[in-house]
């Protein structure tokens, strides 16, 4: 025990001296991550969209056509969309500029065809660089033409008179007529004005709690989703890294001349795969903090989050405790290890979201220890015990352990 | 102190050691010659403990060396092999190595130093090794295999691919730790090695002890005969055939196409072997005398020269 002791504390003492090897195993997950998370995660955190740029040119000037301009400004619109009113060769300019979501034209004459009830049709351009948020504009303007032609219905009689009575020439106005005409309106819109100010149609969001539904992903959530794939995938790497002084020591003498001394070669393999867990652990749990510090990644709660680093940690140690039995050398170990390694990650989802796989793909991700942590990584983010994924982790650990050791002690035996 | 009966190892068809028995007192430093496959590194890692399935017996003062893993404390190794970790320093390879034995601490921080002063390392103590040159790597080696204080040191051609500088040092600390009481069996291709450092010297080859004594008693075994070396452009064959029945005072020692060395009783006998060749059409380019000496009994008793 004291030699196994002394064999795990210096290896711990050489891969310090000599850490560039692990630091780097450190660091790609982490930049990894990062990357991934910064391309994918969305813009702002807690709204779904960014404000929308309008461009509006209002040839009309008139009633109908200020109404239609202001409705951008209203409530919700307001958040929603970030107008500009402007001439329309200048919003044709800054629309081939990519300036903004849409351009939208009210014509000239527009609010007389509408008090007449003529056809009249309102431009929408729209910015094909951008997926849906012209659309959107588009489907608000529609919106509005069918709330202004029905406007114009509710008033027809009243907007008939009034028209009548303005058509001719200013002098001509039958002023002491028109009083009950706008009484008659005044009437209505006195009704409608209370549905109007304040809207009593309002819109808010509400997200079902249906069995499978996901938290909307924030940065944040994403980090948290991709961090342990990748954590787990580079575990692998480090510990064969690791634990390929079980190799290289018998190459070149090494090993030979520990067996000249009073240790024991159970001695030996117990401190290597405990150097392997441990620093494997060790390296886990740096790369956990370091994405929970940098990118506020979370993992759940700390206990149960330990227990599984522990099992994963276990699990890698003790499977390339096994591997390196069975490999003749350090060349072929470097050789195999890496698309094992790459397999496991491929399968087993640190690369590709499992959901996104053929279901053929899915079953042999099951074989996988990368599988098995994500999928307990995500239980413990959600304060559940990841109990079967943990008995999982430990019990192929300890098959694996007790293959490797006889393997291990024949070939230490020189 | 160390008594080796009837050790035997082969690998396959090849007989490493065969029967092969030694004995050795303490402060006694033997140096093992023999040209490469006689079957010295065998022997060192057969007492080393690397190798199994052997047949004989090895005691070390009357007990069974293999039986008894505390005895491994008593038994220092220097490997042919630079076996230590060289991104750590002189003084981390030593404390580790010597963690390994059943040495305390305070002790063996102590005995590092001493150590390191012995192979001129302590300057270089806090050094990573890997900054090391060959002579300075093969110092650490030598001091590793002494940290806890041999009873018998083993070192497995600890000279080999140095300059002469480090080659004295390592040769130095060697008659030092002979000289102190400690029993040294060491491997080497390098006569002169053996003849200054040796208390006694075995030849071995096959696996076997050819001859073994000290300087004087080896050299004696070829008598005051000279060495005759003669090198030209002629088959191992005519020159065989050329020299038949060229009399009692002339004996072929060995001889290769182009190469041939003989034992000669006197000088006088040299003109007339070379009208000998001469008749029997054996071109002779290049012709050495010399006296004898290890070299002489190593070539007469294996045929070959340690370059082989």
């Amino acid at each position: 025990m004291r030699r196994s002791a002394h064999i795990l504390l210096n290896d711990v003492r050489r891969h310090v001296k000599a850490p560039w090897a692990i630091l780097i195993f450190i660091a790609i997950p982490l930049v990894m991550t990062g990357l991934i998370g910064v391309i994918f995660a969305p813009r702002t955190e807690g709204s779904e969209l960014p404000p929308i740029a309008v461009l509006l040119v209002d040839n009309d000037k008139g009633l109908a056509a200020k109404l239609l301009v202001s409705s951008f400004d209203v409530d919700q619109m307001k958040e929603m969309f970030q107008t500009t009113v402007t001439d329309e060769a200048d919003g044709r300019k800054r629309m081939a500029k990519g300036k903004a979501s849409a351009l939208v034209v009210i014509p000239e004459g527009f609010t007389l065809d509408l008090l007449e009830a003529r056809p009249v049709t309102l431009l929408v351009v729209k910015n094909p660089a951008e997926q849906f948020l012209p659309d959107i504009v588009e489907e608000f303007m529609a919106t509005m033409a069918v709330m202004l032609s029905g406007v114009v219905q509710a008033f027809a009689e009243e907007v008939r008179g009034i028209r009548a009575m303005i058509d001719g020439p200013i002098d001509r106005i039958p002023w002491e007529t028109l009083g009950p005409e706008f009484g008659k309106a005044q009437k209505k819109i006195a009704a409608a004005a209370k549905y109007l100010d304040p809207l009593l149609l309002r819109l808010k969001e509400e997200e079902t709690q249906a069995a499978g539904a996901r938290p909307r992903i924030t940065a944040s959530h994403l980090f948290s989703e991709i961090l342990p794939g990748m954590a787990i995938m580079f575990l692998l790497f480090i510990v064969q890294t690791l634990m390929r002084d079980l190799l290289s020591d018998r190459e070149d003498g090494k090993l030979r001349r520990m067996m000249t001394t009073p240790l024991r070669p159970i001695e030996l393999i117990g401190a290597r795969i405990a150097g392997g867990w441990i620093m494997g652990l060790a390296v886990l749990l740096i790369m956990v903090a370091f994405g929970a510090l940098v990118f506020r990644a979370t993992v759940g709660p700390f206990g149960t989050f330990l227990l599984l680093a522990v099992a994963a940690a276990f699990w890698t140690a003790a499977f390339f405790a096994l591997f390196h039995a069975l490999v003749r050398n350090r060349n072929q170990a470097g050789a195999v290890a890496a698309p094992v390694i790459l397999a496991f990650s491929i399968f087993g989802g640190s690369m590709i979201n499992v959901e996104a796989m053929p279901k053929a793909f899915r079953l042999i991700g099951i074989l996988t220890p990368n599988r098995w942590y994500i999928d307990s990584a995500a239980l413990v983010r959600d304060g559940r015990f990841p109990l079967v994924g943990l008995i999982v982790l430990v019990a192929s650990g300890l098959l694996f352990l007790a293959l490797a050791v006889p393997a291990l002690r024949r070939r230490i035996s020189v | 102190m160390l008594e080796i009966r009837n050790l035997t190892k082969s690998y396959g068809d090849v007989l490493a050691l065969d029967r092969f028995s030694l004995d050795l007192k303490k402060g006694e430093v033997l140096g093992l010659l023999g040209p490469n496959g006689a079957g010295k590194t065998t022997l060192i890692s057969t007492l080393a403990g690397t190798v199994r399935d052997f047949t004989g017996t090895v005691s070390f003062e009357g007990r069974n060396l293999f039986a008894d893993r505390s005895l491994k404390n008593r038994l220092g190794i220097v490997p042919q092999d630079m076996a230590f970790y060289d991104e750590l320093n002189a003084m981390d390879n030593l404390l580790f190595w010597g963690g390994l034995y059943d040495v305390p601490r305070a002790d063996l921080k102590r005995r590092a130093g001493e150590l390191l002063e012995l192979v001129e390392l302590a300057g270089r103590a806090k050094e990573p090794v890997k900054n090391f040159s060959g002579g300075m790597k093969r110092r650490l080696n030598t001091a590793i295999g002494l940290l806890h204080k041999p009873d018998l040191l083993l070192l497995d051609e600890p000279t080999v691919g140095i300059d002469v500088q480090a080659k004295v040092s390592i040769l130095e600390i060697i008659r030092s730790i002979g000289a102190a009481g400690t029993a040294v069996i060491f491997t080497t291709h390098q006569l002169a090695e053996v003849e200054t450092t040796c208390s006694r010297i075995v030849i071995m080859d096959h696996g076997r002890i050819l001859a073994q004594g000290t300087l004087d008693e080896l050299v004696r075994i070829v008598g005051e005969r000279d060495i005759v070396e003669i090198t030209g452009e002629f088959p191992a064959a005519a020159f065989s055939e050329a020299l038949q029945g060229a009399g009692a005072g002339v004996e072929i020692l060995s001889v290769a196409d182009d190469h041939a060395s003989l034992a000669v009783g006197a000088t006088e006998e040299i003109p007339r072997i070379m009208d000998r060749l001469f008749r029997g059409k054996v071109a002779v380019t290049d012709l050495k005398i010399k006296t004898p000496g290890l070299e002489t009994v190593f070539l007469k008793l294996t045929g070959r020269s340690l370059r082989d």
